[in-house]
């Protein structure tokens, strides 16, 4: 019976032609996260790790209903304006941009710099969890050599060259209270990662009046090292309660660059309970001649020059009989780099004598003739030779 | 995408001379961007708003204002400029026509450049003529690059060329 019942289910089978390509690998899309949701899972930071703390002055608030009744009543003066809505109507009307930026200042303007800051890392690099809002506007401009002022804002790039001298600093001030100025450098230490070099710090400014401070550390100036790209440094006005005597080693211009080694955070968790931040700038600068200058005559040393570390390319096992591969090119893959640029070399300065002027490059390269006898690898060879295609390149 | 940061922020450098240590880290989270070798966020080629940036221009305008801001594909939001924010109204007749615009562009490349942000993708078109590519102008005459470089890819031995490393460039 139960033979010929499986007999029977087996002729009614009919052979369908499954397509497997077509199926969906790995869950349904209802089903499955997106890629910022598994992401964001994997990045997840505990909250003891992301609280940030504010260490900076709270805002002075203004009276909100004065400030509206002001603004309204500037805003019905402009309405009733008939030259200001000539001048809007025919595309003419030019705002000024110092005092758009002076207005900035007070109202947005320190909670935007803020948020750039924060772009740039400069808080977690200063004092890892606290932030502060830089209320106070910092005037910092370098003077170059032909009179023109390069200011410093929150980020823009000023080359080592033109911060050789130390920068006039102004800031509004009440008169009475006393100020700390402090230049730093995040990304320059050359030792020790995570610290910072400290470039310039002032203690006890009286007013604006930054010459009359006692200079702890005399100015340095920038020294971004040659391939590391672009370095940070930043300037943090802080406001002071009392007179305050940092116990720090007076360093001046002469002194050795490890004298300057600095953490921010550590010192100011030191002193916290007198020093306020209020004020912030920060530039960025990349390597220029300048610093050549500055380590072998400043600080008698060789120049460190770093490069980038890319991965290396992936080249997979060589093989017995590697089939469709031009031979050359390929074992060329599994040699020493060293060997065959030493190659290229060697068969560059066979032709070069010092005591006579070098042939002209071939006008059309492709148009002389290589020898008949010479087999077609070697001819696409000596091609890519005169054209300076590949390999010949890294010489 | 908190991954490609960790990435983009430790940069391994090694050393020729043995002054200084072999591996040198900048923390500078900009830095490789400004470098043109940090990762750009690839694969969603088939969205229609581009993913592919760094720093995007974006402007919004509402009803009643117009807002322009830089965004970065991971921090957000980092530049912000506004009609309706009293530094801009102060002066402006009305804050969302022609002029607004145009002084808007003005204020907003002023503000990018003063943090060190000179280039950002945009995907904007704009009518000719129009407001958004008057805004567009201004943008570009305050000096922003509205288009942000390709990313640098390190040449293997066997390319045929090689390209100029964009660190190396000197301006001067």
């Amino acid at each position: 019976m139960l033979k010929t019942f499986r007999g029977a289910c087996i002729a009614n089978i009919q052979f369908q032609q499954v397509r497997f390509a077509h199926r969906i690998r790995g869950k349904a899309p209802i089903y499955c996260r997106t890629i910022k949701e598994r992401l964001e899972e994997l990045n997840y930071k505990d909250e003891i790790y992301t609280t940030r703390i504010d260490i900076g002055f709270p805002r002075t608030k203004l009276s909100a209903a004065d400030l509206r009744t002001n603004r309204l009543d500037h805003i019905k003066k402009i309405k009733s304006d008939k030259n200001l809505e000539q001048l809007a109507r025919n595309h003419k009307l030019e705002i000024d941009l110092t005092k758009a930026r002076n207005e900035w200042l007070k109202t947005s303007g320190p909670y935007q710099k803020k948020q750039i800051a924060d772009h740039y890392g400069v808080f977690e690099h200063l004092y890892r969890e606290g932030y502060f809002i830089p209320f106070v506007n910092l005037d910092i401009y370098y003077n170059l050599k032909d009179g023109s002022l390069l200011p410093v804002y929150s980020g823009n790039v000023v080359k080592p060259a033109e911060a050789i001298e130390y920068p006039s600093v102004g800031f509004e001030s009440d008169g009475k209270s006393l100020w700390t100025l402090a230049l730093t450098s995040l990304d320059g230490h050359l030792t020790e990662a995570n610290k910072e070099y400290v470039h310039w710090l002032i203690a006890n400014i009286p007013g604006d009046a930054v010459e009359k401070g006692d200079t702890i550390v005399e100015y340095l100036q920038p020294f971004p090292l040659k391939g590391t790209g672009y370095h940070r440094y930043v300037f943090v006005l802080y406001k002071q309660g009392k007179r305050v005597s940092y116990d720090l080693p007076k360093v001046t211009s002469s002194s050795p660059l490890e004298a300057r080694t600095f953490v921010t955070r550590d010192w100011y968790e030191k002193y916290q309970d007198d020093i306020t931040p209020i004020g912030l700038a920060f530039y960025q600068t990349d390597w220029d001649d300048s610093v050549k200058d500055f380590f072998h005559n400043k600080l008698n040393i060789k120049e460190p020059i770093y490069e980038y570390d890319f991965p290396e390319p992936y080249i997979r096992p060589q093989e017995w009989f590697p089939r469709r591969k031009p031979f050359n090119i390929y074992m060329d893959k599994y040699r020493d780099p060293k060997q065959i640029n030493k190659e290229y070399l060697l068969r560059k300065l066979k032709n070069e004598d010092p005591f006579k002027t070098p042939p002209p490059p071939l006008k059309f390269p492709n148009a002389h003739p290589l020898p008949k006898s010479m087999p077609s690898w070697l001819k696409l060879h000596e091609k890519k030779i005169r054209l300076g295609w590949g390999r010949v390149n890294d010489v | 995408m908190n991954s490609l940061r960790i990435i983009s922020l430790q940069p391994q450098m090694w050393v020729r001379f043995s002054s200084t240590i072999p591996e040198f880290i900048n923390r500078n989270p900009r830095n490789l961007e400004r470098m043109r070798i940090a990762r750009k966020p690839d694969g969603y080629h088939l969205d229609k708003p581009g993913r592919k940036f760094w720093h995007k221009l974006v402007l919004t305008p509402s009803n009643r204002t117009v807002t322009a801001q830089v965004v970065h594909f991971l921090n957000g939001p980092v530049i912000e400029a506004k009609t309706s924010e009293w530094a801009l109204r102060q002066q402006l007749y009305s804050i969302n026509d022609t002029c607004a615009y145009i002084n808007l562009g003005r204020v907003f490349a002023q503000r990018c450049l003063e943090s060190g942000i000179t280039e950002m993708y945009c995907d904007i078109k704009a009518a000719s003529g129009g407001k958004v590519q008057k805004f567009l102008d201004e943008v570009v005459k305050g000096g922003i690059k509205l288009e942000e470089s390709e990313v640098y890819k390190k040449p293997m031995p066997w390319d045929m060329l090689r390209p100029e490393k964009p660190w190396e460039i000197n301006e001067e």
